[in-house]
């Protein structure tokens, strides 16, 4: 028994530390601002990381939400706040994505530039669910995102005009690479039509499926923070009868376990669904990877459904 | 609108629900005679911490080290509890509603830590707050069956022991029951039953599950053994109850439909209850004032006519 | 020659910080019926729970018939005070009689149809017969009161501890109890119990134990119980008035 508590106290230990050292490195990133770049913060890494591209060493983008960090339910911490307190300039996704931090940018915005990226889009071309509310993963269509990162850069320009050539001339250069993704996401139109069904753990992948005319079934809604029903389980074994989808996929950020469940459910009816692998949906994978980039990470989930959903057909 | 029942994620969440409310009700009489409601709520929230220190131990969710976690915290926390209580002035619930708060806020603070580090796909731990039937497995019915029948079966073979360890723990002491013994085997299976729960309901509503089904027994029966029965059978009808309830809706949570049938089943006991229900009470109190007035005008007439 | 079935030796005990019981040393013989008397915190049923291991003593030892308590545990019976029990909980006299004999049904074991028998005519001999199936929570204060002296009986001890089984019965009550103990005395068993009234005191009991945080003499009631002696127990002198009223942990009762 004594023992136990010796190691419960070695790991309050630990965890206190973490705290710590999650506050230390707060601290650090406002020493940065002197160095004379501008401090970009961001919440997803899916606007960070493109922008660091663009920015290249005349920003200091900071990502407040890491690999495998859910946005939906991500709360503001006392160092993230110190972190965009130091920042010059905000961007975030917006359309409810970060759910439980728009008033915190609806108050800093008085005091700085802040803009939400997603918002700039035309409501025409965002997809919407059957209650009306704007599916907010953007990301997924590689023409809005770059909408969106355009928007982004746009307002870098007008913050820093002596810079204003060398982002667009940075800006131009990624949006080849961005096109040049486009050529290579076309291989999924070589997916036999009748398997072209993405089953997910929630509504991420919209955009997704509309750009590459794929169906999209998620478990949860477009938010994570709702719990996920029998029903939308069972519904979900039904539509991958009906399709005789080949594979599911479990997402980076969410609780495979749900996904897990529609699998074995499938089973026990006779059908053989296997698990596609993980795709990277709401988070990014870990910097300095392949995938903690958008590009990436975009290139990793194409590859991913590709040989999932094809292989399954033979 | 039955073929929901049919589905075999629907069987197993259903399944395993059920025999939780059996085993909760079952140890909820247990709880309700030691006089600690509070305790198995205080109990639940300690093992919030456990969860999480097991994920962050092994970096990955296993359902088997997390229960073992969860077990452990709550088990630390009972320990307090006892301490507390045997070594300073501070009262039972005092002490209990401490290390509810404590062990709750650590654990939140844990997840949070969590939350932020990477390579974790740590959106399970949330569900472990508020409960996830939804997504329960073949494998986890199995490890929730072996558990609560577990625990059923300790209750229902040392029946006699437990009773008059709860009635009379001082007298069972001297008939040489060791207190101590009855004392820790209470909070294993107290424990026990709150992990099983864990999963299907979550550490906030667990508490719930253990102390309505035996109170609304309590409305039903003059007898241990009945009460017990009868708790075990509301709770295991509220746990199917409820689940079936959330299958019928999209996207249903299924721990608070198991707790509303829960409560539903109180109020029906509390109104409708054959011992000391309000109904009953009701009608025994006119009952007494009519037989009251009957011999009141039979007197005075008999003295009218005198 | 009687044999000595209690002893107790430079027994003392506390609660929290206080000492309830210091240097308590006596020796029951077989066939004692035993009063203990002593005013409100004199450590009465702190004596008797400390005795039975129910209360960690500080210092000491306590020998039955000779042996260690754990060795003749099934020879002993206690009567707790009936206020230590909750009486809503869901049985019946009965049931609760036949708890009497778990020791002898053994653990894990059901109660057979002669185990209910005998718990029956205990019930019986309090004149408590037509009560077995009543709910514990329905019956009077004195009712209980016969319901637990009935489930000692059960027990079969040759060594009895009663905690107050004469405080709150009715005088019905009282002379049943009081007969069961005569008789319990006549089968050569020894009975100790904490009593309150010293008005009875001569009558009931043989022998008496004075009690005021340390024995103040034990013996023949006869030879024991008298005027200088009582006043000594209860505070004649006033020096253990003053400590009395520093020491107070029970006041009730």
């Amino acid at each position: 028994m004594k023992n136990v508590m010796k190691k419960m106290g070695c790991l309050f230990l630990i965890s206190a530390l973490l705290v710590l050292s999650a506050c230390s490195s707060g601290q650090e990133a406002s020493k940065r601002s002197k160095d004379g770049k501008i401090n970009v913060v961001t919440t997803i890494a899916q606007i960070g990381e493109p922008l660091s591209e663009i920015g290249g060493d005349r920003l200091n983008v900071k990502s407040l939400m890491g690999p495998s960090v859910d946005p939906h339910l991500y709360k503001a911490t006392q160092s993230d706040m110190e972190t965009l307190e130091e920042a010059d300039i905000i961007f975030y996704n917006g359309l409810h994505l970060e759910a439980n931090m728009v008033e915190i940018f609806e108050k800093i915005s008085e005091s700085k530039p802040v803009l939400a990226v997603g918002e700039t889009i035309p409501e025409e071309s965002l997809l919407k669910d059957e209650k009306g509310v704007v599916d907010p993963h953007i990301w997924f269509d590689l023409d809005l995102w770059q909408q969106a990162l355009d928007a982004a850069v746009e307002q870098l320009k007008e913050f820093s005009p002596e810079d204003a050539d060398y982002f667009e001339e940075n800006k131009k250069k990624y949006f080849a690479r961005l096109a040049d993704l486009k050529k290579e996401a076309e291989k999924l139109a070589d997916i036999p039509e009748s398997q072209r069904v993405l089953v997910t753990a929630h509504d991420a992948f919209g955009y997704f499926g509309r750009m590459h005319g794929i169906k999209v079934v998620g478990l949860q809604g477009l938010s994570t923070d709702s719990e996920i029903g029998i029903t939308d389980i069972q519904d979900t074994i039904d539509i991958i009868k009906k399709y005789k989808v080949p594979a599911v996929f479990i997402e980076s950020s969410i609780n495979e376990k749900s996904i897990k469940a529609v699998i074995e459910g499938a089973k026990s009816e006779g059908i053989n669904v296997t698990l596609g692998g993980e795709l990277y949906s709401d988070a990014m994978g870990e910097e300095g990877t392949e995938e903690g980039t958008y590009i990436g990470m975009y290139r990793h989930n194409i590859n991913t459904i590709y040989e999932a959903l094809s292989e399954g057909g033979k | 609108m039955f073929t929901i029942l049919l589905n075999s994620n629907t069987q197993w969440v259903l399944f395993s629900t059920m025999i939780f409310g059996i085993a909760a009700g079952t140890m909820g009489c247990l709880a309700y005679w030691k006089r600690q409601s509070l305790m198995s709520d205080a109990l639940a929230h300690a093992a919030l911490p456990g969860v999480v220190i097991a994920f962050l131990l092994l970096g990955e969710k296993n359902l088997f080290v997390m229960i073992i976690g969860a077990s452990i915290s709550a088990l630390i926390g009972a320990s307090f509890i006892q301490w507390i209580r045997s070594s300073t002035r501070i009262s039972a619930d005092t002490a209990m509603g401490m290390v509810l708060s404590i062990f709750f806020g650590l654990g939140i603070m844990l997840l949070t830590v969590v939350n932020r580090t990477s390579g974790g796909n740590q959106s399970g731990l949330d569900s472990f707050i508020f409960g996830q039937a939804a997504s329960m497995v073949r494998s986890d019915v199995t490890t929730m069956l072996i558990l609560a029948l577990a625990v059923i079966l300790i209750v229902f073979i040392a029946f006699k022991e437990w009773k008059i360890y709860l009635f009379d723990p001082e007298f069972a002491k001297g008939l040489g029951l060791s207190l101590k013994w009855m004392n820790g085997l209470y909070t294993t299976i107290l424990v026990t039953t709150i992990v099983i729960g864990i999963q299907a309901v979550g550490v906030i509503l667990i508490a719930a599950l253990l102390i309505i089904p035996s109170v609304s027994a309590r409305y039903w029966t003059q007898s241990f053994q009945r009460m017990i029965i009868i708790s075990a059978l509301f709770g295991g009808a509220a746990g199917a109850l409820g689940t079936f309830i959330s299958a019928l809706g999209r996207g249903w949570p299924t721990g608070p439909f198991i707790v509303i049938v829960a409560s539903a089943l109180f109020f029906l006991s509390l109104f409708f209850g054959k011992e000391k229900g309000i109904l009953v009470k009701y009608l025994q109190l006119k009952m007494q004032k009519r037989l009251v007035n009957i011999h009141t005008s039979k007197a005075l007439r008999t003295k009218g006519v005198e | 020659m009687a044999e000595a079935v209690l002893q107790v030796e430079n027994l003392s005990a506390s609660y929290r910080k206080n000492t309830v019981l210091f240097d308590v040393n006596f020796v029951v013989q077989a066939g004692s019926l035993v009063g203990i008397v002593g005013p409100n915190g004199a450590g009465k049923s702190t004596l008797l729970k400390t005795i039975l291991n129910l209360h960690p003593s500080l210092t000491g030892s306590v020998k039955f018939f000779g042996l260690p308590f754990n060795k003749v545990q099934k020879r002993i019976g206690y009567v707790p005070q009936r206020g230590s029990v909750d009486w809503d909980f869901p049985t019946n006299a009965l049931d609760v009689v036949t708890m009497g004999l778990y020791g002898q049904i053994g653990w894990l074991k059901r109660p057979s149809r002669l185990h209910k028998q005998k718990a029956f005519e205990a019930l019986e001999k309090l004149g408590m017969a037509d009560y077995a199936d009543r709910q514990i929570s329905q019956l009077s204060g004195g009712q209980q009161q016969r319901v637990f002296l009935a489930r000692a009986l059960v027990q079969n001890a040759d060594l009895y501890f009663m905690d107050e089984p004469l405080a709150g019965v009715d005088a019905a009550t009282e002379r049943a109890i009081m007969t069961l103990l005569k008789e319990l005395k006549a089968l050569g068993k020894t009975v100790m119990v904490v009593h309150h009234d010293l008005q009875t005191v001569e009558d009931y009991f043989d022998h008496v134990l004075l009690l005021n945080r340390t024995v103040i003499q034990y013996g023949k009631t006869k030879q024991i119980f008298t005027r200088e002696n009582i006043s000594r127990t209860y505070g004649g002198d006033l020096r253990w008035l003053r400590e009395e009223s520093l020491h107070v942990h029970n006041p009730i009762k």
